[in-house]
């Protein structure tokens, strides 16, 4: 039966990127027009890039405000807005020359004033952007002349570019900011492929093509984002028909749905790690010995298999293989003797069985809760006792978000989407001993001296093949040290009907339909 | 009978203020920070603090609550701290959801429900009374995410007669309506029979019988105005399981009506949308139990408001 599950998430998989990554020979032309609809899970909250925090809202929002620089479905950062970029020897000045003759979907120009209001808006606290961090470290964004902009920041930040084409550093109308004030987040004006047209609370949101865009215009009229928060209802609406495209689909459906005339599975990568941090302070887990037992008690690989339906990649580091700065590390195989071994060494055995509360969310991540009991019966083999405790997830956040001093938490599930596609996101704000909660987001409370040199000397260093080595001897100690329980990286399983073309999946968890089209 | 309406809308005030008060202090004792929950997973103390000023929950809770009901008795609900925009407009944009939801719900557990209660009275202890109180027990027992699920899969994806989710068309409201209606028929059917069976016992009935009047002319003119007394009280007590059903409802069919508002509201913490919601269901309930009652002085000549 395990056979037969590998030789099925195989070929899914293998399916998978092929729909993604080619047309095929006979590939029919793109028609012009229509409709299309898809189904999320959640509305989207707050229609406004700087602000906006989930999947969901900035999927929408890239359709309709681009950044200065795009992160491609492969990984790579291409510029967008911006043409071209330059850096100082010193590497604190960035040099950006940007696109000509655009123009905002309400008529202003963008210009390099535009951008520049864009970025400062971002900076500026009283805007309460979340991504402010991301580009914090810039000092000055300065006008050359109408297509150029400088931005200094005051040590070399090799991760600026990545970070610039987050969702968050979307540019918007300045005209529509300042004259909407507060009720900007509302009706969103961008330069970007689609406009927005109205926005159903609680319903959906619809989106018409931008016949003034500067480049490639869409095939489509007009894309329809609607809300349907039950996966069952979803599904149901993707199989009547009444959607083209259903986010989220639950693994268990996928072949069912692969079965159904019409109807087709796209099972891609996301840049969304799962894993189960240890807190390295407290007992038990200050013993690294244990940390590695649990690592090889765990078969992630028959996790992957059975919970996930084979849609999912064990990780072989702690980032996923599409951010840049990944590199495989040696792990930790599934080797119950070896776990049995590391126990006993630490005074542990079946008589004397290590307990702990392993803490997990519920409904969160795909299939979270059933991970979370899966790895308490693997644990239980090698007689290791976990407590399983659940909350719901705001409750949940606070609890493993406390300072160290109030921080009882000894293992808790956790995901981290490493959005800006660039190493420093995925390790720098979950490794490094400066992001102790409540600064950051380090909730593991890991520290290690040589780590936390790699990572500030990797932020520094403009070079792309020395920051890869810098991450890959990085990734290694974290590995050694077993800081976590190394699960998996999620797939993003879509449901999409066969006449809905050209659908991207984005690793960042967009759906794009930029280049969509129907076919009747 | 207007100076009953009056009071009764007086007394109404206390109660709403109390319902405020309550929700007030619920939503702020629930664990979870809402500030921090607003910043995201990936927010620095400092952003939190920011926000925790923001929403004003650094000041006293007296002042709080003393500041949400001066602005709410000017129409003011403040701005949902998630989405930013003024509570109002996420209201207005759902209400009229969960009204069409609720009364569509209600129009079919009353005629599905009465139909049936006096269909088995009239027949009782027949095959038909115990098919009838079956397929009652079954609504009632069914859960509305697993019924509603399955009259998708039935007539939405098997059939393809009526569509599967949303709002658009008067058709769209047919699945919910009936999702919604299932278990309070059921409720309805039982006591309309129960309630016809003790009225059709009764002298008066006897009377009717005797003078001669046909057994249609007796059930219709007699028996039923009389039965529906206890009928009427049950789907007063109803509306509140409909409203409270309707957020499940509302989750299957993507209907964007307040339940759903609240319940995600509720987990994100968002206090003014909380409040506001509540209050909002809190005085439906108010108004709906007054017009339960003045429906009584309506079928029954024998009650006087003074």
């Amino acid at each position: 039966m395990r056979r037969l599950l590998a030789l099925v998430a195989s070929l899914v998989l293998l399916g998978g990127v092929g729909f993604t990554a080619s047309a095929g020979p006979a590939a029919p032309a793109p028609t012009r027009g229509g409709v299309m609809i898809i189904g999320h899970g959640t509305d989207a909250v707050i229609l406004d890039s700087a602000t906006a925090t989930d999947a969901p809202t900035f999927t929408i929002l890239e359709h309709l405000a681009e950044t200065l620089f795009e992160l491609t479905a492969e990984g790579k950062v291409r510029p967008r807005l911006a043409l071209s970029q330059t850096v100082s020897p010193d590497g604190k000045t960035w040099t950006f020359r940007l696109r000509t003759g655009v123009r905002f979907h309400d008529g202003t120009p963008f210009d390099a004033e535009a951008a520049k209001f864009n970025l400062e808006r971002v900076l500026d606290p009283a805007t309460r952007s979340p991504w402010r961090f991301l580009i914090s470290r810039i000092q000055s964004v300065s006008v050359v002349d109408a297509s150029t902009i400088r931005l200094v920041t005051d040590a070399p930040f090799a991760p600026l570019l990545a970070h610039l084409t987050h969702g968050g550093m979307g540019m918007q109308s300045p005209t529509a900011i300042r004259r909407l004030g507060a009720d900007y987040a509302r009706q969103p004006v961008g330069t970007g492929v689609f406009k927005f047209k109205e926005w159903v609370r609680g319903d959906r949101v619809s989106v018409t093509r931008n016949d003034d865009y500067w480049g490639d215009k869409a095939f489509l009229d007009e894309v329809q984002f609607r809300v349907i928060p039950d996966d069952g209802a979803r599904l149901a609406a993707l199989e009547a028909g009444s959607i083209h495209v259903a986010v989220r689909v639950p693994p268990r459906e996928i072949e069912r749905l692969k079965n159904a005339s019409g109807l087709g599975v796209e099972v891609s990568t996301s840049l969304r790690t799962i894993f189960v941090a240890f807190n390295v302070t407290r007992p038990p887990f200050t013993d690294r010995r244990l940390r590695q037992a649990l690592n090889y008690a765990v078969n992630k690989r028959a996790i992957v298999a059975s919970a996930l339906a084979g849609t999912a990649r064990v990780s072989d580091a702690p980032i996923a293989p599409n951010v840049e700065g990944y590199s495989p590390v040696p792990g930790y195989d599934w080797d119950l003797e070896r776990a049995a071994a590391l126990l006993r060494e630490a005074g542990y055995s079946r008589e004397r069985p290590l307990r702990a509360v392993f803490h997990h969310p519920s409904g969160r991540y795909i299939r979270d809760a059933e991970i979370a009991a899966s790895i308490q019966g693997l644990a239980r083999r090698v007689g290791i006792e976990l407590e399983l405790r659940t909350l719901e997830f705001g409750a949940y956040i606070a609890l493993t978000n406390r300072p160290q001093a109030q921080n009882d938490i000894q293992m808790y599930m956790l995901g981290w989407g490493t959005v800006t596609g660039d190493a420093d996101y995925g390790l720098y704000a979950l490794f490094h001993s400066s992001q102790w909660p409540p600064v950051g987001f380090n909730r593991g409370f890991y520290k290690n001296d040589r780590v936390d040199a790699l990572l500030d000397r990797g932020r520094v260093t403009i070079d792309q093949g020395e920051r890869d080595k810098i991450y890959a001897q990085a990734m290694k100690i974290i590995t050694d040290d077993a800081a976590w329980i190394f699960l998996h990286s999620e797939s993003q399983v879509t449901g999409v009907r066969s006449a809905a073309q050209g659908v991207i999946i984005h690793p960042a968890e967009r759906v794009m339909f930029t280049r969509a089209w129907l076919r009747r | 009978m207007w100076a009953y309406i009056a009071k009764r809308l007086l007394l109404a005030i206390p109660v709403v203020l109390g319902v405020a008060f309550v929700v007030f202090a619920m939503v702020r004792v629930i664990p979870g920070d809402p500030a921090q929950i607003m910043a995201g997973e990936a927010a620095t103390e400092e952003f939190v603090e920011a926000i925790r000023k923001d929403m004003g929950l650094d000041r006293p809770l007296l002042t709080q609550f003393a500041s949400f009901v001066g602005n709410a008795l000017r129409g003011d609900f403040g701005r949902s701290v998630r989405s930013k925009a003024p509570v109002t407009i996420e209201l207005r944009a759902r209400i009229p959801n969960t009204i069409s939801l609720t009364i569509a719900g209600l129009v079919v557990a009353v005629a599905v429900g009465v139909s049936a209660g006096v269909i088995s009275a009239i027949r009782p202890y027949s095959l038909i009374d115990a098919a009838v109180m079956l397929v009652a027990l079954a609504g009632l027992s069914m859960p509305v995410f697993w019924s509603g699920l399955m009259l998708i899969l039935v007539f939405a994806v098997w059939l393809g007669w009526l569509p599967a989710v949303g709002t658009d068309t008067p058709v769209h409201l047919i699945l919910p309506a009936v999702t919604l209606g299932m278990a309070t028929a059921a409720i309805i059917a039982r006591m309309t029979r129960s309630s016809m069976l003790e009225v059709l016992r009764s002298d008066y009935i006897r009377t009717a019988r005797a003078k001669g009047l046909a057994e249609q002319s007796v059930i219709n003119r007699h028996a039923f105005r009389n039965a529906l007394i206890p009928v009427i009280t049950v789907v007063g007590l109803q509306m509140g399981t409909l409203l409270s059903g309707a957020v499940l409802t509302e989750s299957v069919f993507a209907w964007p009506g307040i339940g759903r508002l609240l319940v995600e509201g509720i987990l994100t913490r968002d206090y003014p949308l909380v409040q506001a919601s509540v209050l909002v269901v809190a005085l439906a309930f108010v108004l709906v139990n007054l017009f339960v009652d003045l429906l009584y002085a309506v079928v029954d000549p024998r009650i006087h408001y003074e």
